[in-house]
């Protein structure tokens, strides 16, 4: 019986302390959004050079890597897909699948793992290693609260920046595949395009930039936060980015799985294509 | 150069920030315990202002606690601290952000931000709290990085600048806002002596010319008969000294006197770990030396 009762407290204690944490997360990640809206008006919250260099940081610099992994995915995808496709029927139907799936579902969540991994894991440290070296205190005792002054500017580059990069994955991942269909397929150019535009609707793609913009949110609220969780020393740091990363990885995953019910409600109303 | 300003020289001196005419800082009664650790206990004392009071004690006393709470970074369990007659540990959020105004923190690694220049870092509470012009905040950071001897440095990156350097830069940050108290917490550690000479000056210095009062956080002996007007020592969560340099020097506590030349025997005891690993080691009866790194 006292095992029991110990099991039970001690899930009891865990479930408290999950849920907490959660709480936490997300009363910060609102504080985030909520300081980078202001800081649209004001110039008090955050300076717009620290949005830019965000900008250039999250955007600019991530996008050779988005259009190669996008490239590549698009090239894999074909070359594995269309084999199997043309033993039971025409392999130009590639064409389509390629273009829903890369649109809806593995261009919006593959873009947001690869900015997890470089960007998402970049906030974590930067911000842990500024909660260490005591700077996210010392902008507390100048009156400046550092989500303002340190998240704000990141989670509004992120969220803008994510969909463009997930259209430049897109973009890259269709190319890709095009090249692939076309030259060492033989699919003829007008089949493959004909194809894409029969199944591919422009709510595939609107859908997958509206995921890309929520994967934007939990990838830089999870990251900052982890970030100004960091206590003690440097080695935190290394645990705090580890931990960030594998959260950003799994609620991505399990918001693209919830999303993509969603998206079928909306099919089945008519909302989207 | 400052004759040549617009600038407020009573705010300059930390005057036109404090309302009330008692103590600068009042703490009461400040209690604060770790898991079953007290750290503070029932602690109580009164700062005037203009003067440099040294906070110091053995490594693990709550010097450090007793700092982040005077300057709200940490809540206390019991009691109550007061800035210039205003509770900060009972204040709302705007009258906590005022009575941040009136105080600037010199912190350990002095705590630059690495992706601003040193000119940007000592203008980033200026620019926050006013509404100057960008001419007139250039003006008044230039006169800050003069006063502490750092106006070559003005454009450098804060990793491109020595440990003392990065103090210094700290220090010009931290009286950006003319305030009328300066924490410092421990502004010696990791300098070579020269440099802490140097540092030493600078608060004797600002604390005269400024008219604020400083509060440093130490526990080297020489830093503290240099710049102190006053000492506080504690131990065991207790103050158990308050008293100038000569009464410090000529205290019969044993615990002062253990303190002041680093007896490695006396009431303030090493871990035992410590002393059981040395009698190993090196098989004396006599103590390991108390450490003294830590920040308390």
């Amino acid at each position: 019986m006292s095992i029991l009762n110990e099991s039970v407290v001690t899930l009891g204690a865990l479930v408290n302390k999950q849920l907490s944490a959660l709480g936490g997360t997300v009363r910060f990640g609102g504080n985030a959004a909520l300081y980078a809206l202001r800081g649209l008006i004001s110039r008090r919250i955050y300076p717009f050079h620290d949005f830019i260099v965000q900008v250039d940081y999250t955007g600019a610099r991530s996008t050779p890597i988005m259009i190669l992994t996008g490239f590549l995915v698009g090239m894999t995808l074909v070359a594995q897909t269309t084999p199997t496709l043309g033993r039971y029927g025409p392999q130009e139907l590639v064409a389509g699948v390629v273009g829903v799936s890369v649109l809806r579902t593995l261009g919006p969540v593959l873009a947001a793992i690869i900015f997890a991994g470089r960007v998402g894991a970049g906030f974590t440290a930067e911000l842990g290693t500024m909660k260490v070296g005591e700077e996210v205190q010392a902008l507390e005792t100048m009156g400046i609260d550092p989500i303002g002054y340190l998240v704000a500017p990141r989670f509004l580059a992120a969220v803008l920046m994510l969909p463009c990069l997930t259209i430049c994955f897109d973009a890259a991942a269709l190319f890709g595949g095009f090249i692939i269909g076309v030259y060492n397929f033989n699919i003829s150019i007008e089949d493959y395009l004909d194809i894409t535009k029969q199944f591919v609707f422009i709510s595939n793609f609107t859908f997958g930039l509206f995921k890309s913009a929520v994967f934007a949110v939990i990838i830089t609220v999870v990251c900052c936060y982890k970030g100004f969780s960091v206590q003690g020393s440097a080695m935190e740091v290394g645990r705090a980015t580890m931990q960030a990363i594998v959260v950003c990885l799994v609620t991505i995953i399990f918001t693209d799985f919830v999303l993509a019910f969603v998206y079928n409600i909306l099919q089945k109303y008519d909302l989207v294509q | 150069m400052a004759g040549s300003t617009n600038i407020d020289m009573s705010r300059a001196r930390g005057e036109g920030q404090l309302r009330s005419q008692g103590p600068v800082i009042k703490v009461e009664h400040l209690t604060k315990t770790y898991d079953d650790k007290v750290v503070l206990d029932d602690i109580s004392f009164e700062l005037a202002r203009g003067r440099v009071y040294v906070i110091m004690g053995p490594s693990g006393c709550g010097k450090s606690t007793l700092l982040r709470m005077m300057i709200g970074a940490e809540a206390a369990d019991a009691g109550h601290v007061y800035l210039d007659g205003v509770d900060t540990t009972l204040a709302d959020k705007k009258t906590q952000e005022e009575a941040r105004r009136k105080f600037g923190v010199l912190f350990q690694s002095a705590a630059l931000l690495n992706g601003l220049t040193v000119a940007e870092n000592v203008a980033l509470p200026i620019r926050q709290h006013t509404d100057l012009l960008k001419s007139t905040i250039d003006l008044m950071v230039r006169l800050k990085l003069e006063l502490v001897g750092m106006g070559d440095a003005a454009e450098k990156f804060p990793y491109e600048i020595s440990g003392g350097m990065k103090k210094r830069a700290g220090l010009a940050r931290a009286i950006a806002l003319d305030p009328a108290i300066v924490f410092y917490d421990e502004p010696s550690a990791g300098l070579d002596p020269v440099m802490v000479g140097v540092i030493d000056k600078l608060i004797k210095d600002l604390t005269s010319k400024l008219g604020i009062t400083s509060v440093v956080i130490t526990h080297e002996m020489p830093s503290i008969f240099r710049i102190a007007d006053e000492a506080i020592m504690l131990f065991g969560g207790k103050v158990v000294f308050r008293g100038s340099p000569q009464e410090l020097r000529q205290s019969r506590l044993p615990i002062v006197r253990q303190f002041i030349n680093g007896d490695p025997e006396g009431p303030i005891n090493a871990p035992r770990q410590l002393a059981e690993l040395s009698e190993r080691l090196f098989g004396s009866a006599k103590k390991p030396a108390i450490d003294g790194g830590g920040t308390g």
